[in-house]
């Protein structure tokens, strides 16, 4: 359990977290979600007591971290995979760490084991891969077998067995009653991770939910539609009572989700119709939408933020979802909530990819 | 890839061990570290290399014309054996201040200060674990050098019946006094380190004031000019290494070295000071 409140921090006249409060609770993944730069890994430094905080307190446990009495056992981190001495093997590494809590060395060996970097462990760290330094830092952060997970960015730059691996690993880690705080800039990822959800940008809490509710609120539904009679469909649609407009590649978005009844009013009135689709904004545009205003950095993408967002074509869903592996359900809808099985070690291939309903079969209204 | 499965099972800390990690494990912990890297090794190893070599090669070049300087009757008033037994500390001290920047400075070079104050989030603590295993590490090898050096390059002396006894004055003081020298001035590259968290920005600065501006202050004119080349560090903890003082300018082995010491001591408190109240 971790607890913030009025967590901040200023660095000279910049507020790079803002008085934020939230709650990570035991047995779920809970998702630290926010643009680059909207304060994940500040907020993370502070809960570690790397950083101190200009205002406010977090506490692990009940305890601000340097209280704690023996902080591997309770608290494992991943921050940055890459930092260690490169010149120092990787079980020296875990086995200085492990020194410094009065863990056994059978520890090293076990947790070298679990995340399987036995050929390697005796090699020093710089010539590891990314994926083989995140596996490393895993394994410090499991060293003391402890209650509080923290993994910052874990899949970053991971081949698609990593992702999965440590998608897993969370879960499983969450579901034998730990806590696991993980940040993330992509919604795609908590997505199929989370539970609970954190959003956070620039520095001010945006969202603190659960993953069902949030993706309730913020996932919205509309219906591309295409005709060569354009203007008598838009007329039509009005007169059915159906809010349109203009979706500027020819198309009109109509709100809500309703081909059935477009298509009727449609077919009705005599009206060609060359396109009629369901689109199901995806969770990455959803929080995109969130945290529009509070993006630090944003490229200069002309048409705004939602237009912009790749996961917003039709279909969004299992299959924009970036590791959703082939296989994945393609009908894995709302109503399966992610993670609901904790434990059950998801198969490969079978993690249940949130999607809409209609995912790719939404095409097949048409026309 | 293997799952968790068969490791994992005790969640929210139910396997804290009883009270609280104590400083021996930080100990432990930094005693691992300082031996599983590399540049340990072979900063040691140049410290031994430079320094007993030095000292033989000038205790054997110099053994030939000291034995004629104290041939003569009288005997040379200038020739004095005892000058050299320990002189290759002189360079191998590099070596030493080196060691001690880097024990600080590559935990910040490499982001691995973020690991050590996770692991031991205790700062004052692991400072000072880190600057016992430092000292401890440098005060013995120091030492042995030393003495290794001594026997080595009074084996030429004695060739020659000029023979320095460890009984002579001054001469186990020098011998200790070489590792004690050795070991301040790794804490001296590490206080430095602390300030500078850069490897050779902190390197750049000792060397440079034990060597250049140590040396330049003595051109300073008047008697504050010798007192500040009296105090400069390597001047003043410097004299300790040697059985004789061959510079009558300098402060006397003991004050010298408390004053090394001390200047040491502020630089280290400073230090700690900005580490355990700045973000790491």
């Amino acid at each position: 359990m971790i607890v913030a409140q009025g967590l901040t921090k200023r660095y000279g006249d910049k507020t790079a977290v803002d008085g934020v409060d939230f709650t990570v609770p035991s047995g779920t993944v809970t998702g630290f979600l926010g643009p680059n730069g909207a304060g994940k890994s500040t907020t993370m430094r502070m809960i570690l007591g790397l950083d101190r905080p200009s205002a406010g307190d977090v506490t692990v446990n009940g305890k601000r971290y340097a209280q704690l009495a023996a902080p591997l056992h309770e608290v494992g981190a991943l921050l940055d995979a890459k930092a260690m001495h490169g010149g120092r093997t990787a079980y020296n590494h875990l086995r200085w760490l492990a020194a410094s809590n009065r863990l056994p060395r059978r520890r090293v060996d076990e947790v070298i084991a679990m995340v399987g970097l036995g050929e390697v462990a005796r090699k020093p760290a710089k010539g590891f891969s990314l994926g083989m330094g995140q596996r490393l830092g895993i394994a410090a952060a499991m060293l003391g077998d402890p209650g509080v997970l923290m993994f910052d960015e874990p899949v970053n730059g991971l081949d698609p067995e990593g992702i999965l691996w440590i998608r897993n690993l969370m879960k499983q880690l969450a579901s034998e009653g730990r806590t696991v705080f993980v940040s993330s800039h992509l919604m795609s990822e908590m997505a199929l991770t989370a539970e609970h959800l954190v959003v956070i940008g620039r520095g001010r809490i945006l969202a603190e939910t659960d993953m069902v509710t949030f993706i309730n609120q913020n996932s919205t539904n509309y219906v591309r539609v295409r005709s060569p009679q354009q203007e008598a469909l838009r007329d039509l649609l009005h007169a059915e009572g159906l809010q349109t407009s203009a979706n500027g590649d020819g198309s009109l978005r109509v709100e809500g989700a309703n081909t059935v009844r477009i298509g009727d009013a449609a077919g009705q009135a005599g009206i060609w119709l060359h396109e009629l689709t369901l689109v199901q904004s995806s969770l990455e545009e959803a929080f995109m939408r969130l945290t529009a205003d509070s993006v630090e950095y944003h490229a200069g993408v002309p048409g705004g933020v939602a237009g912009a967002v790749p996961g917003a074509v039709p279909a969004a869903g299992a299959g924009a979802v970036p590791g959703a592996v082939p296989g994945a359900p393609p009908g894995a809808g709302p109503g399966t909530d992610p993670g609901a099985t904790p434990g059950s070690a998801p198969q490969p291939g079978g993690v249940p990819g949130w999607g809409p309903p209609q995912a790719p079969g939404s095409r097949q209204e048409g026309k | 890839m293997t799952a968790a499965t068969q490791v994992v099972n005790v969640p929210e800390g139910d396997s804290v061990p009883e009270g609280r990690i104590g400083f021996g494990a930080f100990l432990n912990a930094e005693w691992i570290k300082i031996r599983t890297v590399r540049s340990t090794f072979w900063t040691l190893v140049s410290l031994a290399v430079v320094s007993i070599g030095l000292t033989v090669l000038i205790c054997a070049l110099s053994a030939d014309s000291l034995a004629k300087d104290l041939a003569e009757t009288p005997p040379d008033a200038d020739a004095h054996p005892d000058e050299l037994i320990s002189v290759g500390v002189v360079f191998g001290q590099v070596a030493a201040l080196v060691l001690g920047v880097m024990v600080m400075s590559s935990e910040y070079a490499t982001g691995m200060i973020r690991a050590t104050l996770t692991a031991m989030p205790r700062r004052t603590s692991v400072l000072v674990a880190k600057a016992v295993v430092l000292v401890a590490l440098l005060f013995v090898i120091g030492t042995v050098v030393a003495f290794i050096g001594y026997f080595a390059g009074n084996a030429f002396f004695e060739n020659k019946d000029i023979g320095v006894s460890l009984d002579s004055p001054g001469v186990t003081r020098a011998l200790i006094g070489n590792g004690l020298y050795v070991a301040v001035l790794g804490l001296f590259g590490f206080a430095l380190a602390l300030l500078m968290r850069h490897t050779a920005g902190a390197i750049t600065v000792g060397l440079a004031m034990i060597f250049v501006v140590g040396s330049l202050v003595s051109l300073l004119p008047g008697s504050w000019g010798d007192w500040v080349s009296k105090l400069m560090p390597g001047n003043a903890g410097g004299a300790v290494t040697a059985a004789r003082q061959y510079d009558d300018s300098l402060l006397s082995p003991w004050v010298g070295f408390g004053v090394f010491c001390a200047e040491v001591g502020v630089l280290l408190v400073l230090g700690w000071w900005r580490f355990t109240r700045k973000d790491a």
